[in-house]
């Protein structure tokens, strides 16, 4: 059975005549946990941004549960979630709306009126916060008055709450100290919660610059000037590996 | 030898240059018939009528007064809101909707903004006759152009990268269009929205002073009866009605978390939509249109109205509205830089409100009291009353501005005026030329109020077509009006956005 779920096929991404992205292709299957490494500028997040439908290749075609990405439905793309390097959270919400934000999918306008008016249940938010870590007292803080850490705990519960099965994180673990980068690492990529209940992101592909973080994946995929150079198991890969792309 | 060097402060003192001609003019127009006028006109202001007779009339004439600026604040801020959305990219890039209709939108409502609502006003009474709800529509239509386009600029600075956010959740369009645009609309209405009541309230004022009722027309008889002590009561009594709207919306604190506040808000907001549609109807179907069929001549192509007396009317409003801006300016700075101590500030300070509290039709009635009519006593005359409202501004900005460098300089030895131009308005300077570039639109709008009254331009035409009946020259003062106002608009923007 193809169990592929995002595929790019000779994708090539030009922006004001620099070729960003270069006939790249790429399958990602079904709980695989895949790390993204490349120097800054190599084209990580402008490949994450095409796997996520926010840019549309110059050339080539992506594919969403083996489905053009145009021809996809709004359900089925919102089966991806995607935590941004520079996150992206509403400035002027609070931290409780912005994660309420990641259920707009799946619910009505009514549902997104009550948020900005601060009048929806809050539970499951404040339950995703408090996995991420966040202290309560954040909870009703608007995002501009947090720290860089707090608001990127929020923005990765707002990915989790999603329920998606496919996460794309573009240097999740960026303002996090040692032990906050082991507690949301597991949350990303352990695929349960601590008790044991709760089913996070099967499939994963996470851009790093962290090394020592590698452990935790399956696969590697190694980026230079928009050309993957490798794609590998993260066992088969060593220092020449790495010389190519750094 | 040194070349000049312009820079945002420069630029703002600049066009005080206007002073010149206009100055010149001014001094071989003056004449000594009104002077006693005018000395009795100042007494008056310290000796206001009062009795019971007077304040019942001022009474209900501000009760007019309040129920036209507040129903036509309430539709135009509701409507603007709505139309503001309409028109902002964010709006047509969440539906997908070709941009053909973002500008299609966009230049309608310009055209709509660009007539001044004085002359909807008079517009609507020739078709509909003098009435209560005509100074509510007449209001209205122009308020909600203007404030769409604050709103829509204000949605337009929503950051690309939020919407990629949400777009990438794919949520239902709708709740991606809310979740984006909730907080820069109230925003924009604690800021913007509030403000504009005040200016709903002059707006009625100045209409009053056509016939449509309320304070204004009280203000206009009294001094068309040259009772001075009469028409200061009611000035006085508009300055207090002023002072009072600011200070309650200063009180009130529009808590969105405030779950009772909300529901208040939105019923307001869905009543009034409702009330609107439902009255336009009733409008529709209630009135008879006799005078229609002589407005609708307005669309044909057939006048005797002569090119070159066009061109020349349209070059005197476009003299006039550059000459009042260079006022609006630059008197405001050049003011508060040299009388720059405590006593005159408060001097100025009530000088600019009065300027700001007297209708301009009213200034300009004044001052025809030792000066002919003529293009430079317009000119002074709006560029008095704006400065009035570009001060106002500037001192509200100054005062919030931190003052490390203004002491720092003054403690090297600098003077104190030196001090206040290099470091306190040299920071604002690049602010204030923003706010001019926009306030400058209105004044373009404004030179049809101070035309009607009988000076000079495209207004003084307006009225005199008119008052004749002749509707394809009014049709033809019309669109003179509206292209002078948009491409006004299309410069300032330019000039908007270079500076901010």
């Amino acid at each position: 059975m193809n169990n592929t779920l995002l595929e790019l096929k000779n994708i090539s991404y030009k922006y004001k005549n620099n070729l960003i992205l270069n006939k790249i292709n790429l399958k990602i299957n079904s709980g695989e946990k895949i790390a993204l490494l490349g120097k800054s500028g190599s084209g990580k997040t402008t490949l994450i941004s095409v796997l996520n439908g926010t840019i549309k290749p110059t050339q080539g075609e992506v594919k969403l549960f083996n489905k053009s990405f145009e021809e996809s439905d709004r359900k089925q793309k919102s089966k991806i979630t995607t935590i941004w390097q520079d996150l992206r959270l509403i400035e002027d919400l609070s931290a409780e709306q912005n994660v309420n934000c990641g259920l707009l999918a799946e619910n009505n306008f009514y549902f997104a009126f009550k948020n900005l008016l601060n009048i929806s249940s809050f539970k499951k938010a404040h339950k995703y916060m408090q996995l991420c870590r966040l202290h309560y007292s954040i909870y009703d803080k608007k995002i501009r008055k947090l720290s860089g850490g707090q608001k990127q705990r929020v923005a990765i519960a707002r990915s989790l709450i999603q329920g998606s099965n496919i996460l794309l994180a573009d240097e999740p673990f960026n303002n996090l100290d040692p032990k906050l980068i082991t507690t949301i690492k597991n949350l990303l990529l352990e695929n349960v919660d601590k008790n044991n209940t709760k089913k996070y992101p099967k499939t994963a592909l996470v851009a790093l610059h962290k090394l020592d973080l590698l452990n935790d994946f399956d696969k590697v995929i190694g980026i230079r000037d928009g050309k993957i150079f490798f794609n590998i198991k993260r066992t088969n890969l060593n220092k020449l590996h790495l010389d190519k792309i750094y | 030898m040194n070349k000049l060097k312009l820079n945002y402060t420069s630029l703002s003192f600049l066009p005080i240059l206007v002073c010149i001609p206009l100055g010149y003019q001014l001094i071989t127009n003056i004449h000594f018939g009104g002077f006693k006028l005018f000395q009795e006109f100042l007494i008056s202001a310290f000796n206001p009528k009062i009795d019971n007779e007077i304040i019942i009339t001022v009474i209900n004439r501000l009760n007019e007064t309040i129920l036209i600026g507040f129903f036509s604040w309430l539709v135009s801020i509701i409507f603007g809101t709505i139309f503001g959305i309409l028109s902002s990219n964010i709006f047509y890039i969440i539906f997908n909707i070709p941009n053909f209709f973002y500008h299609l939108i966009r230049f309608f409502l310009t055209v709509v903004r660009s007539i001044h609502e004085v002359v909807w006003g008079i517009l609507l009474m020739q078709i509909y006759g003098i009435n209560f709800s005509i100074g509510i529509i007449a209001i209205s239509i122009p308020y909600i152009a203007v404030n769409s386009k604050v709103f829509a600029e204000q949605l337009e600075t929503i950051d690309h990268k939020s919407f990629e956010s949400i777009n990438e959740i794919n949520a239902p369009k709708f709740s991606s269009l809310l979740t984006l645009i909730w907080n820069p609309i109230i925003n924009t209405f604690k800021n913007f929205g509030l403000y504009r009541l005040e200016c709903s309230i002059r707006s009625t004022v100045i209409l009053g002073l056509f016939g449509i009722g309320g304070i204004g027309t009280s203000i206009f008889l009294s001094f068309q009866t040259l009772n001075f002590r009469d028409l200061w009561t009611y000035l006085w009594s508009l300055a207090i009605l002023i002072i009072l709207s600011g200070l309650i919306f200063k009180k009130i604190k529009f808590n969105t978390t405030n779950k009772i506040l909300s529901i208040f808000f939105i019923a307001v907001f869905f009543i009034t939509i409702l009330f609107s549609f439902l009255y336009f109807l009733y409008f529709i179907f209630n009135n008879n249109f006799d005078n229609f069929n002589s407005v609708s001549s307005l669309f044909k192509t057939s006048s005797d109205f002569g090119l070159f007396d066009l061109l020349k009317l349209i070059l005197e409003t476009i003299i006039l509205s550059l000459l009042s801006t260079g006022i609006a300016i630059s008197l405001p700075p050049l003011v508060i830089g040299i009388f720059n101590n405590k006593t005159s500030k408060i001097f100025i300070k009530i000088f600019a409100f009065l300027l700001r509290l007297i209708p301009t039709p009213v200034i300009l009635l004044i001052l025809l009291t030792f000066n002919n009519p003529s293009l430079s006593l317009a000119a002074l005359t709006l560029g008095l009353h704006n400065a009035g409202i570009t001060s106002k501004l500037l001192f509200t900005n100054l005062e919030s501005q931190n003052r490390r460098n203004y002491i720092a300089m003054k403690s090297l030895g600098i003077s104190k005026k030196t001090s206040w131009l290099l470091g306190l308005f040299s920071q604002q300077a690049k602010s204030y030329l923003a706010y001019c570039a926009y306030r400058s639109d209105i004044i373009t709008r404004e030179t049809a109020i101070v035309g009607v009254i009988g000076s000079v331009g495209l207004g003084w035409q307006l009225q005199e077509s008119l008052s004749s009946f002749a509707w394809q020259e009014v049709s033809i003062v019309l669109i003179a009006y509206s292209s002078i106002a948009i491409v006004g608009e299309l410069i300032n923007g330019k000039i908007k956005s270079s500076l901010t």
